[in-house]
């Protein structure tokens, strides 16, 4: 009998049995298996049977036994087990829902050992008309360092392309506009820093033990995610007809000014170096009229595109029409 | 199908089945999203294992009487196993991303999240879906959707000067990676067309039900290159690079100092132009030459002194 898959269930069941860890021969008297005439090729096929448990997810645990002589294996069931979850019917319902509208990629297991020992969920409840995709592959290289608060290094691309080495606590894990983050605590520089996963170089290396650090109670991602405020500028833009309703969504009010035809608009909470671009894409439909510094870093901003296209504008030269 | 998945569906089956006596292979397979040949398999694998000594009473008593299945005798994998921190984590995500998608359309999933991430470890302050600035549009929508209303949408098309009317029979709501989009019957256009939520300045419920009804199933919103489309040839400075992720580019040369050549095809140079602008000198089109000239008109116009 070689089933590998009838194996491996056999070899959960009897080290989650046994109360003390079992040794590689009373394992093989035991299960009847890796019993091949050559004993160090049994013992292969076992440490390869053990790699693939653990990598589900089952806690193979290995200790010294007879005083340090040997290796002795077993499962404890207490980090085995899935604790029961107290879900309603609706809940289990809404669940089901939630997985279906993204597709389940890559979680439909996970939701099925949740609910496992959970109520059937209620038949003929119809989906609302929202389909979401989240595309998580990213968070997997840091997955189990964030769970199990292991220490990473990394090779990191910053935004100005230099290439810096890393030592974290891997704190969070956090999606916004798409991107998604690791929000840690560098060693060399003893501060909170968010990584952007996708400028992690290769895959981070996990070191020293799990649960090494604890999380500070007072972590604001949200906050480690955006940035440091750096500035909150109230901004004045003259604007378009067609361009008014992008500085409304952004919170602009109308002043009652106007500069010729164009209505001014006062845009609040406005950070000059982070929504740099966005005042950027606004033009020529919307322009900058105050105040001056943010007027001369969105003109500074204009010119350099020109520059970049071989276009005069610079060095005080008159600008093409 | 590897061994080790195997495994793990089948350390899953089993304390699904112990719950549920008598339960059919058909609800088994659905449980698991696979064919029910699949569910007979695991049980004729799981007929062989048990205790150790695999001496006849020690193996787990599976019976299977027409379709329904009962399994007995194997108490030791009464309970799943728990999820990996892989797992968890998408699973978490996943949901949360849900929750926050729907508003309060599903009340029961909000309770259900939290119930989930204390049960696996996860609070909030270890992964999170951060909500942006929900789109005004958003809750208009909601309602047009839940009561099956006609909407009229003023919208700026990544071409468009300004925003264009267009009556649309909604269809659904799409959240791609922290974006909206709403899918729908365009009536003008007559066929079935992707706003994006962020582009839609102004939204009319009107009286008006839906005439078209949508597809079985709706494609995704993404950007399917077509024929008539521009191929455009881009220089990204380092501090430019975060337009990779805004475009959906083709092919990337990377040079020594972390600069890139990007090459991409696109049906809206309009909308190119202005991401050009919004790089602030950081990008630069190489080619071609009528988007070059379209980068400087727009950034020549901008500087124009204003009235």
């Amino acid at each position: 009998m070689g089933d590998k898959a009838e194996r491996l269930v056999n070899l959960t069941v009897a080290l989650l049995e046994t109360r003390r860890p079992l040794t590689f021969a009373e394992i093989r008297r035991r299960t009847g298996f890796y019993a091949q005439r050559d004993h160090e090729s049994g013992r292969r096929m076992f440490e390869r049977d053990k790699d693939d448990l653990r990598r589900l997810g089952v806690p193979v645990v290995v200790s010294d036994v007879a005083f340090g002589e040997e290796l002795g294996y077993r499962i404890d069931r207490r980090d085995y087990e899935l604790p029961d979850i107290d879900l309603t019917a609706e809940e289990v319902t809404a669940l089901a829902i939630a997985v279906h509208l993204t597709g389940g990629e890559g979680v439909k297991l996970a939701l099925t050992k949740l609910l496992a020992r959970a109520p059937d969920p209620m038949p003929s409840v119809p989906p609302p008309p929202v389909r979401v995709e989240v595309a998580a592959d990213a968070v997997d290289a840091v997955a189990a360092a964030v769970v199990t608060r292991t220490a990473l290094g990394f090779r990191y691309r910053a935004a100005d392309g230099t290439l810096t080495d890393r030592e974290v606590d891997p704190y969070a894990v956090v999606q916004r506009r798409g991107s998604w983050y690791l929000v840690a605590r560098d060693h060399g520089r003893d501060a909170l820093r968010a990584f952007r996963l996708d400028r992690i170089q290769g895959a981070p290396r996990p070191f020293g033990e799990a649960a090494s650090f604890t999380t500070p109670p007072d972590l604001d991602v949200a906050a480690a995610v955006s940035g440091p405020e750096l500035a909150a500028v109230e901004v004045e833009l003259a604007v378009d007809a067609s361009a008014r309703w992008a500085v409304e969504s952004r919170g602009g009010t109308d002043t009652g000014h106007k500069l010729g035809d164009r209505a001014v608009l006062r845009v609040p909470g406005i950070d000059p170096a982070r929504d740099r671009a966005w005042l950027l894409g606004l033009a020529p439909g919307a322009t900058v009229v105050a105040p001056n510094e943010v007027v001369e870093e969105v003109n500074e901003g204009l010119r350099s595109v020109l520059a970049a296209h071989g276009a005069a504008g610079v060095d005080g030269r008159e600008v093409p029409s | 199908m590897s061994a080790t998945t195997d495994v793990a569906r089948m350390l899953t089956l089993v304390p699904w089945l112990l719950e549920r006596p008598g339960a059919t292979l058909d609800e088994a397979a659905a449980a698991f999203a696979v064919t029910p040949a699949v569910i007979r398999r695991d049980l004729s694998h799981l007929d062989f294992c048990g205790l150790p000594g695999l001496g006849g009473g020690d193996l787990f008593d599976v019976s299977l009487v027409g379709d329904r299945i009962v399994v007995s005798m194997a108490d030791e994998l009464r309970r799943p196993l728990r999820p990996t921190p892989h797992e968890a984590l998408r699973l978490v995500l996943t949901v949360d991303a849900v929750a926050d998608a729907l508003g309060g359309d599903l009340p029961a999933l909000r309770s259900a999240v939290d119930k989930v991430r204390g049960a696996l470890g996860i609070p909030e302050d270890v992964a999170d879906v951060l909500e942006e600035v929900t789109p005004r549009a958003l809750e208009e929508l909601r309602r047009a959707l839940r009561d099956q209303r006609r909407v009229r949408i003023g919208y700026q098309g990544r071409n468009d000067e300004r925003p264009v009317d267009r009556l649309v029979d909604p269809w659904a709501l799409h959240v791609q990676d922290g974006v909206w989009y709403l899918q729908g019957h365009d009536l003008g256009a007559d066929g079935g067309r992707t706003f994006r939520l962020d582009r839609i300045a102004e939204v009319e419920v009107l009286e008006d039900q839906p005439s078209v009804a949508p597809p079985e199933q709706l494609p995704a919103p993404r950007y399917a290159p077509g024929p008539g489309d521009l191929e455009v040839d881009l220089a990204l400075l380092p501090s430019a690079r975060w337009l990779e992720a805004a475009l959906q580019v083709d092919h990337v040369d990377e040079m020594e100092d972390g600069s890139a050549r990007v090459r991409l095809r696109t049906e809206a140079p309009r909308w190119l132009a202005r991401l050009v602008l919004m790089a602030g000198g950081g990008a630069t089109v190489l080619a071609p030459d009528e988007l070059v000239d379209q980068v400087v008109e727009l950034a020549s116009e901008a500087l124009r002194p204003q009235a």
